[in-house]
C-alpha cells in the first residue's frame, strides 16, 4: 500500500488541460522524483496534493485515507518560488509557519530553536529576514518546512539556490529525514541530484505520466547496450556481434562498443576477451539527463 | 477558527509594530494641533514682530482724519497738503520713515474712495482697518446730515440679526429646541469617518495582498489554511490596527482638549465647558450663545446614531474592503492595480459625494435611495441619521447592506483564491469573471 497514492487525477482550465488523467504511487519511507519540463503539470499536481487547489476528478490517498484538509497539517512544502514575510523577524516567521501547521505555540519555539542551532542561525534569530543573505533565507524557508516534522515533505527543486556547500548540507538533512520515517516528494530539473538521492520517479510531460518507476529499472529499460571497454589494442568491428561507436567525448580512452541484437554482455566480452588484451570493461547505463530527452524529445515528436 | 486567529494576530502586529506605524500614531495628534495653531501663532507674531507703522493722512475733506484709530501696528499722522505730487514728494522726503500716505478726497462722501500710496506692498490689515473707521464715519455723518433727531438709534433699531430656533414636536407632543446646523456637521462628519476609514484600511489590505504575492509567501501559507482564512485573517487584522490607531488619536486628542481647554479656561479667554459657572469673564452674551448650542446638542438622540455608526461602519468596511482583497490578488505588482481599481474608486467617491449632496436635503429621494442601495447606503444614511429616519428604511438598509456585503465577500474570496495563485498576465476584468466560475 503505497502511502500516498494518486490515481486518475484530471484537473482542467479554461483552454487547457494541466493534468490528464494522472496516477502515481509513493511508497512509504522512500525520496520520490516527480520530473517533468516546465509546463508537464508538476506544479497542479503539487497543488493538488497540498489541497492548496482541487482535483477535477481523481482521488489522493495519504496512508490509506482519502485526504481532508485536515491533512495538510501532515504535509510540508518547500515551493520552488521562495518567500518569506521580509518585514518580520526570523523566530517569529518559522514559528508562525510551525503554528499555522497546528504546533501549539510552545512546541514550535522548541522546534524552531533546534533547528536554527543546527543549521548555525541563532545569532539571527531576532533579525529581520530582509537583513540576511539569500542562502540564509533557504535555509529559514526549509526550516519553516520541516518545523512541524511531517510524515509527506514536498520539495519543489529545493536546491536552488543554494551554493555547492549548502546544497550538501540540505541534501543530508533531506536523507536524515527520510531515515527518520518521512516520506519525500521531490520535483526538479536537476538530473544529477535525482540519481543521487531518488529511489523511484514519475516523469510528466504534457499533464500525462509518460515514465514511471524505480530509478534502476528505469535505467534497464533505456539501456542501449552500450559497452566501453578498457584495452591496450585497437578494437576492429564485428558486425555479427558488435558495431563501434565514436568515443565519448570524456573518457577519450575507452573504447565503445554497441551490442547487435540479441547478443549477451557475456558472449560478447568473453570473444573480447580471447581476441583483446582486456583491462576492464562497463556496460554503459544512460544517465536520467539522458532518459529524460529521450522520452520528453520522442513523445513530443509523436505528437506532431 | 484557530488558523483565522493566528492569521488575525500576525497581519496586526506586522503593522502596529512597525516603526511607522508608532511614530505616525503619536505623532498625528501633535500635527493636527500644530497646523491648527498656525494661524493663532501666526497672528500673535504679526502683532507683536512689527513695528508700529506711521502712516501719512491727507485729509482734504478736513474731518476725517481723526476718525482712523492709532494702534500698535499702524500710527496715523495728519499732514497738511492739497495734491498727488505733494505727497510724492512728502513720501521720498521722509525716506522710509513712513510707510504709506493715504489720501482722502473731498469727495469722499459721495464717491466712497480713499487712496493709499506706498512704494512698498499694502497690507490688508491697513486696508481693513481704514475700511471699516471711514465706513462708519461716514454712514454716521450721512445720518448727521439727513437732520432727522435720533436716526441712528432709529436705524440701529431697524437693522435685525435673524437667529432661528428649530423646534421639534416630539412623538408625546414635547417640544425640544434641535439645531439642524449640529445635526449636519454630525451627519457629515460620521459618514466622512467611515469612508476615509474604509478607503485607508482598503488600499492597504490591496497592497499587502500584492506584497504577499510578489513575495510568493502566499504559496506557503495558504499550504497550511485556507485562502478564505487567509484573506479574512488580513481584513479583520488590518481593520483592528486602524481601530488601534484612531483609539490611540481619541485618548491623546482628549488629553491634549482637556490640557489645552484648562489652559485656556484659566485665561478665561474661551468659555469651556468648564466655565459656565464662572461667568465673571465670559460676556452673557456668548454664554446664553454656548449653553444653547450645548442643549440643541444634547437635545440629539445619541444612543441609535452610535449603533448605527458601528454597524454601518463593519459592513461597509467588510463591503469594500473584500473588493479590494480581489482586487490585490489579480495583479503581479502594486502599479497594476489602477486599471482595476478605478471603477471601486468611482463608486466610493460617489458614494462619498452623494452623502454630501444629501445633507442638503437629508429627507429627499435621492437621500432616500442611495440610503437603501447598499453601496452607497453605509455613508449616506449616516448623514441622515441624525434627522430621525423611519425604522423600516433603517431595518431594510442594513439588510440589504450585509447581505450584499456577505454576498460580495463570498464572490471576492473566489477570486482571490485564484488570483493569489496566478501569475505573469495582468487579468482583466473578464479573468476576474471567469476566476468566479
Amino acid at each position: 500500500m503505497a502511502y500516498l497514492d494518486i490515481k486518475n487525477v484530471v484537473k482542467r482550465y479554461e483552454g487547457h488541460t494541466a493534468l490528464a488523467g494522472v496516477s502515481m504511487e509513493v511508497p512509504e519511507g522512500c525520496i520520490y522524483g516527480l520530473l517533468g519540463p516546465n509546463g508537464a503539470g508538476k506544479s497542479t499536481l503539487i497543488r493538488i496534493i497540498n489541497r492548496i487547489i482541487a482535483a477535477d476528478e481523481g482521488t489522493v490517498t495519504l496512508n490509506g485515507k482519502k485526504m481532508t484538509d485536515n491533512d495538510i497539517t501532515h504535509i510540508g512544502y518547500l515551493p520552488e518560488e521562495r518567500g518569506l514575510y521580509k518585514k518580520m523577524k526570523v523566530g517569529d516567521q518559522i514559528v508562525y509557519l510551525g503554528r499555522l501547521k497546528g504546533l501549539t505555540k510552545a512546541d514550535a519555539v522548541a522546534s524552531m530553536h533546534w533547528w536554527l542551532d543546527r543549521f548555525i542561525l541563532k545569532e539571527w534569530e531576532n533579525k529581520k529576514v530582509e537583513e540576511l543573505s539569500k542562502g540564509m533565507q533557504q535555509k529559514v524557508q526549509f526550516i519553516g518546512t520541516v518545523i512541524h516534522r511531517p510524515p509527506l515533505l514536498i520539495f519543489d527543486e529545493p536546491f536552488s539556490g543554494f551554493d555547492p556547500v549548502n546544497a550538501e548540507q540540505l541534501k543530508v538533512e533531506i536523507l536524515a529525514l527520510r531515515d527518520q520515517g518521512s516520506t519525500i516528494l521531490f520535483s526538479t530539473h536537476n538530473m544529477a541530484s535525482v540519481e543521487e538521492v531518488c529511489q523511484q520517479i514519475t516523469l510528466l510531460n504534457h499533464a500525462q505520466v509518460v515514465l514511471t518507476g524505480s530509478v534502476e529499472e528505469v535505467k534497464q529499460q533505456h539501456k542501449k547496450n552500450i559497452i566501453a571497454v578498457q584495452t591496450p589494442d585497437k578494437i576492429e568491428p564485428n558486425a555479427a556481434m558488435f558495431t563501434l561507436l565514436p568515443p565519448d567525448p570524456v573518457k577519450k580512452a575507452d573504447t565503445r562498443i554497441k551490442l547487435a541484437a540479441g547478443v549477451q554482455v557475456r558472449d560478447a566480452i568473453s570473444w573480447l576477451n580471447e581476441h583483446y588484451h582486456l583491462t576492464g570493461f562497463t556496460e554503459v547505463l544512460p544517465s536520467m539527463n539522458e532518459i529524460f530527452i529521450e522520452t520528453v524529445k520522442s513523445k513530443n515528436t509523436t505528437e506532431q | 477558527m484557530n488558523k483565522l486567529r493566528l492569521i488575525i494576530a500576525r497581519e496586526y502586529m506586522s503593522i502596529v509594530g512597525r516603526k511607522s506605524f508608532i511614530i505616525m500614531t503619536l505623532l498625528f495628534p501633535f500635527l493636527m494641533i500644530a497646523l491648527g495653531s498656525i494661524p493663532v501663532v501666526m497672528a500673535y507674531l504679526n502683532d507683536k514682530g512689527d513695528q508700529t507703522q506711521q502712516i501719512a493722512v491727507i485729509d482734504e475733506t478736513g474731518h476725517y482724519a481723526a476718525a482712523l484709530p492709532n494702534d500698535n501696528k499702524f500710527n496715523f499722522v495728519a499732514i497738511k497738503g492739497d495734491t498727488v505730487t505733494n505727497a510724492r514728494e512728502f513720501y521720498d522726503k521722509a525716506n522710509g520713515s513712513i510707510s504709506a500716505v493715504i489720501i482722502i478726497p473731498r469727495d469722499v462722501d459721495s464717491t466712497g474712495v480713499v487712496n493709499i500710496y506706498s512704494e512698498g506692498t499694502i497690507i490688508p490689515a491697513l486696508e481693513s482697518t481704514i475700511k471699516s473707521a471711514l465706513t462708519d464715519t461716514i454712514e454716521s455723518a450721512h445720518l448727521a446730515a439727513m437732520g432727522i433727531p435720533n436716526l441712528q438709534q432709529i436705524v440701529e433699531k431697524a437693522h435685525v440679526n435673524i437667529d432661528i430656533h428649530a423646534i421639534k414636536w416630539s412623538d408625546t407632543g414635547d417640544e425640544e429646541e434641535s439645531s439642524t446646523g449640529i445635526a449636519i456637521f454630525l451627519g457629515i462628519a460620521l459618514s466622512v469617518i467611515i469612508f476615509w476609514f474604509v478607503f485607508f484600511s482598503g488600499t492597504m489590505i490591496m497592497n499587502n495582498v500584492v506584497e504577499e504575492k510578489t513575495n510568493r509567501i502566499v504559496e506557503v501559507v495558504v499550504s497550511s489554511c485556507r485562502p478564505f482564512h487567509l484573506m479574512m485573517g488580513k481584513i479583520i487584522g488590518v481593520g483592528l490596527s486602524v481601530l488601534t490607531q484612531m483609539a490611540i488619536w481619541i485618548v491623546l486628542l482628549g488629553i491634549a482638549g482637556t490640557i489645552g481647554g484648562s489652559l485656556l479656561g484659566m485665561t478665561g479667554a474661551v468659555p469651556g465647558a468648564d466655565m459656565m459657572g464662572a461667568g465673571a469673564t465670559v460676556t452673557p452674551e456668548v454664554e446664553s450663545e454656548f449653553s444653547s448650542f450645548m442643549r440643541q446638542a444634547l437635545a440629539i438622540n445619541y444612543t441609535p446614531i452610535i449603533i448605527n455608526f458601528l454597524l454601518y461602519f463593519v459592513e461597509g468596511y467588510l463591503l469594500y474592503c473584500a473588493i479590494f482583497a480581489a482586487l490585490g490578488s489579480a495583479v503581479d505588482q502594486a502599479s497594476d492595480t489602477s486599471q482595476l481599481l478605478t471603477p471601486v474608486m468611482l463608486l466610493m467617491f460617489f458614494a462619498f459625494y452623494a452623502a454630501m449632496g444629501c445633507a442638503e436635503n437629508p429627507d429627499g429621494p435621492m437621500a432616500f435611495w442611495c440610503s437603501i442601495i447598499p453601496f452607497t447606503s453605509p455613508t449616506v444614511m449616516m448623514v441622515r441619521l441624525p434627522f430621525d429616519v423611519p425604522l423600516w428604511q433603517i431595518i431594510l438598509s442594513h439588510v440589504l447592506l450585509i447581505i450584499t456585503a456577505l454576498g460580495i465577500v463570498w464572490l471576492a474570496a473566489r477570486i482571490y483564491r485564484r488570483g493569489i495563485l496566478s501569475y505573469g498576465k495582468k487579468a482583466s476584468f473578464k479573468d476576474l469573471f471567469n476566476w468566479l466560475k
